[in-house]
């Protein structure tokens, strides 16, 4: 095996192994959300509790006016659901990781500017309960960066197989040549 | 797509070190997380509101009362405050008073005060004291908004006491005066260890404000303003930082609503 076939092979590894790890953390940011936060059962009352009680912790940061919160915060855990299903699905995967780096992007953001402000509220980022601190920005900062690889490797993979002519073609030029 | 890349794979190359990585990022990544998801805080294992397991204690005479508002109220929420920390007074004054004003008024909300002085608050300490003193004669309400509305002012030189009289009747100040003449120690301030503050043997309130500390490790308290809340015997998971009123309304009226 070439370098390059190594690299490329290492290439898709990450590609396939880090979408699924991405889909897999937005899935779970989803659900821990979206489940019921006390305990009752999954219903249509218990997630819309659970929006609420996730609009008060978008509400902590102090970004948003109040009139904005609770929109943002009935559309952040749906779409953090749609995005996993996306990646998962691996269609389209350039701009599913594109859109999911510029989201952890935002949060990364968001926090950083946060904590730099001396804040002292909870995380929001897989549910209640966790307090934002370094641990945090640590993990969203690792998170942005397996995006952003995962982004990388998708374009290039784009590229690449646009740039370059298949590996069937390859096997029958030279059977056409004959 | 999943069967097309992996296509491509050579035995080698799905060798054990991508995994390994990936494995390790995602439990590195993850593992915060999921404990938080899994870990039930204190408050939120019990269907009883902290304060009540206190019942016993505070049933005593003389115990300071340190709520607002109806008991049965079908909501109940728990803040763990410092007096003298920023947050909480912003708290106060642009969320609580609202709503003490509208859902506390209305009989939808009970209130209930904790004391979770900071150690690095030099009077914050001193004026839970005050507080739980005025609670003892039932003035809590008073004091508790004089101390927030003054927060800028009695850190300045910790003349806690002329803010304190202002908010209550001389003969009633009198009362909280002897309540605190035997405190002469430090009051109790939470640690950083999460190790409970002594109290002084000679201070009548200091052990409410141990006590207060202690159930406020139990939640856990990280930050202060800290606050839970209880409805249809259900615990809330505890929330902390700034929640402006029309969005704690907002919640309240989806638990009211169900």
């Amino acid at each position: 095996m070439t370098p390059n076939e190594t690299r490329g092979n290492l290439a898709r590894t990450l590609l396939l192994f880090g979408r699924l790890a991405l889909a897999a953390i937005f899935l779970f940011a989803a659900y821990a959300k979206l489940k019921p936060q006390a305990a009752t059962g999954w219903s249509g009352s218990s997630i819309k509790t659970s929006l609420s009680l996730f609009a008060m912790q978008v509400d902590s940061y102090q970004l948003l006016p109040p009139q904005l919160v609770s929109p943002a915060a009935h559309f952040l855990p749906p779409f953090e659901l749609f995005l996993g299903l996306w990646l998962l699905s691996g269609v389209l995967l350039r701009y599913a990781s594109l859109i999911t780096t510029l989201l952890l992007g935002a949060f990364f953001a968001v926090m950083v500017r946060t904590y730099m402000a001396g804040l002292e509220i909870n995380c929001g980022c897989f549910g209640p309960g966790e307090r934002l601190g370094p641990l945090t920005l640590l993990r969203d900062g690792s998170l942005l960066a397996l995006a952003l690889a995962v982004a990388i490797a998708a374009f290039m993979q784009g590229r690449k197989s646009r740039t370059e002519p298949a590996p069937v073609a390859h096997v029958s030029a030279p059977q056409r040549a004959d | 797509m999943i069967s097309r890349i992996n296509q491509g794979f050579s035995p080698r190359v799905a060798s054990r070190a991508p995994w390994a990585a990936v494995i390790l990022t995602a439990l590195v990544v993850l593992a915060p997380a999921i404990t938080a998801q899994t870990a039930t805080p204190a408050s939120a294992k019990t269907a009883t509101p902290a304060h009540k397991h206190a019942a016993a204690d505070t049933a005593a005479p003389g115990a300071p009362v340190k709520t607002i508002g109806n008991r049965n109220a079908p909501i109940t929420m728990e803040v763990f405050s410092d007096y003298q920390c920023p947050s909480c007074g912003s708290f106060f004054e642009n969320t609580l008073r609202a709503m003490i004003q509208d859902y506390v008024a209305q009989g939808k909300v009970y209130l209930v005060h904790h004391d979770f002085p900071l150690q690095m608050h030099t009077y914050s300490g001193q004026a839970a004291r005050w507080a739980n003193a005025a609670a003892m004669i039932g003035q809590f309400q008073d004091v508790d908004a004089a101390l927030f509305d003054n927060q800028a002012k009695w850190p300045v030189d910790g003349d806690i006491e002329k803010y304190v009289s202002a908010a209550m009747s001389p003969a009633n100040f009198k009362r909280v005066q002897g309540i605190l003449k035997g405190c002469t120690a430090a009051p109790p301030t939470s640690k950083a260890d999460r190790t409970a503050p002594q109290p002084d043997p000679g201070c009548p309130v200091d052990p409410y404000i141990v006590q207060d500390i202690v159930l406020g490790y139990q939640v856990p308290v990280q930050a202060t303003p800290t606050f839970i809340i209880h409805y249809k015997g259900q615990s809330y998971p505890a929330s902390s930082g700034i929640i402006t009123w029309p969005i704690l309304k907002q919640f309240f009226d989806t638990l009211l609503s169900q």
